[in-house]
């Protein structure tokens, strides 16, 4: 569509944006967008639990800690399995194959949710 | 000055009764009244108003001890400066100076003024005498009262009498001692001329301005033509709420639960619902039992850690005679707590009750586990869990799908 290449050209911020939507929906392979999904996923839950412990209350405080801390672990351990499956980061993780990366990283949620629930109540 | 026969306390039908002769027979050794710390009598009556050399086991300083030991004591006061008379400023009893009795003109009558007779009202002890008492001959000094609170007034001296020097006092000292005093210190009904004084043990002591007041002869005196005077009764209630057999209250035992319990619990905890029940009995003297009371309408129950943290009513159940119980719950404050009955009416014997209970915060498992308030918490961490676990299914079929794609290219390629 000639006004939309028209805008794309010139260096607005939204046209920055798009650009940079339309890089990302072209060159990012669907399993790591798949894992933004979750990332993003695990941000806006975690930015609740915060709000809600800041507006309105943070008692038990337990189990705001569990409940923001599964959130905070499960998107540490989500971006560590990004990064070592994307095909970009190959040369930096030659050892660790993408089935090694996921077996981590499902360990590591395991664990980590082990200590969740032990928290949480 | 009064033979024994001439008293009629004799007639009250007492144990125990020392008399301190006003005549001879003063520097006996034996029976000493108290002994190796032990009160030799229950009831100790001293009618020797005038006796100014008591035996040595009766000085003022004795009298005070049997108090301690819970000996009940009657004391006769006389216009005489007496051993006594140096006493009673000790129970806050102030005295008009020596020689100086009480008198009253009224009503009009063919007596001398100092014998005054006085018509119990409602001011007085009402519950220590029996009502519709006649009047009472009176005649002997008067006493102002300080504001010591365990004083009970029980008979209060008519209005329109005043200490005055009838008997070779001076007017001068009765001014300049007034004057110390106040104004018009010994005049008016707010003086007494009977006053108990309740220790905080619970002894009993009853002052008598003057011991004419036991006699027969006022006793069986005419107040008015054909009405017999009050003394006879007014002495037998006297002598029965000084020694003890009149106004006489206990606590037989309390009670201290949980709600919905009947045992008493070691620890109480923040918060829980107590029954407390106290069982309260009076002295029948009559059939010489304890009976269960329930006429305390003002009984207070206090939970308290230094302050009191709770102060309530225990008022008596109705069904249950003799029982007051509440319930109340405890205070969301952890420490070692006390039930306390701390009841003192005049005339009245002080009920004190304490009992210690520790309250202990709630235990790590009687606290609730899941609260409303935090479930955002709980579904942040459930949804991250099934969020993972959704996840790990996909990514796995995810490579499952993605393998058998591989496989499928590399087997077009070949």
């Amino acid at each position: 569509m000639p006004p939309k290449a028209a805008r794309a050209q010139s260096a607005t911020p939204v046209n920055a944006f798009h650009s940079l939507w339309k890089a990302y929906n072209d060159n990012t392979p669907d399993r790591l967008k798949f894992i933004d999904a979750f990332l993003l996923f695990l941000m806006l839950s975690g930015i609740v639990q915060f709000a809600y412990c800041i507006l309105v209350t943070n008692f038990p405080y337990n189990a705001f800690l569990a409940g923001f801390s599964s959130n905070v672990g499960q998107f540490v351990l989500a971006a560590s399995l990004r990064s070592q499956v994307n095909p970009d980061n190959r040369d930096e993780f030659k050892d660790v194959s993408p089935e090694r990366a996921f077996a981590d990283f499902a360990l590591g949620s395991i664990v980590l949710h082990f200590f969740v629930y032990n928290y949480l109540g | 000055m009064f033979s024994l026969k001439t008293l009629l306390l004799l007639a009250v039908g007492l144990v125990n009764i020392v008399y301190a002769k006003s005549s001879t027979g003063n520097s006996d050794e034996a029976p000493a009244i108290i002994e190796y710390d032990e009160p030799a009598f229950v009831h100790v009556v001293v009618l020797a108003s005038e006796t100014k050399n008591f035996a040595k086991d009766l000085s003022p300083q004795a009298f005070v001890e049997l108090l301690n030991l819970k000996t009940n004591l009657i004391l006769a006061l006389s216009t005489k400066q007496t051993p006594l008379t140096s006493l009673a400023p000790e129970f806050s009893l102030v005295l008009p100076p020596p020689g100086t009795p009480l008198v009253s003109y009224f009503p009009k009558r063919d007596e001398p003024a100092s014998l005054i007779p006085i018509t119990p009202t409602k001011q007085d002890a009402t519950h220590i005498l029996s009502k519709n008492l006649a009047p009472v001959w009176f005649s002997g000094v008067p006493q102002a009262l300080g504001n010591n609170p365990l004083l009970v007034p029980i008979l209060h001296a008519p209005a329109e009498s005043f200490a005055s020097e009838v008997d070779g006092g001076s007017a001068d000292a009765l001014a300049d001692s007034a004057e110390k005093g106040g104004e018009g210190l010994w005049a008016g009904s707010q003086l007494s001329v009977v006053t108990g004084f309740q220790t905080v043990n619970n002894a009993r002591v009853t002052w008598v301005g003057g011991v004419d007041l036991f006699s027969d002869e006022l006793a069986q005196k005419e107040v008015s033509p054909g009405v017999k005077s009050g003394n006879a009764q007014f002495a037998r209630d006297i002598a029965a709420w000084t020694f003890q057999e009149n106004n006489v209250l206990r606590i037989d035992k309390i009670e201290h639960h949980r709600v919905n319990e009947t045992e008493p619990r070691e620890l109480y905890t923040n918060n829980d619902q107590l029954v407390y029940s106290a069982y309260i009995s009076k002295f029948n003297p009559v059939k010489n039992t304890w009976e269960p009371y329930s006429g305390i309408k003002d009984l207070q129950l206090s939970f308290t850690m230094l302050d009191p943290h709770i102060r309530t009513a225990l008022p008596p159940v109705s069904g249950h005679p003799g029982k007051y119980s509440t319930t109340f719950r405890a205070p969301d404050r952890h420490g070692v707590f006390k039930f306390v009955i701390d009841h003192k009416r005049q005339g009245w014997t002080f009920l004190q009750s304490s009992t210690t209970v520790p309250v202990v915060p709630p235990r790590h498992d009687e606290y609730p586990r899941f609260l409303s308030a935090a479930w955002p918490y709980y579904a942040g961490a459930i949804s991250t869990s099934v969020a993972f676990f959704l996840f790990s299914a996909l990514w796995l079929a995810g490579e499952v799908k993605e393998g058998t794609k591989k496989s499928g290219s590399k087997g077009k390629t070949e």
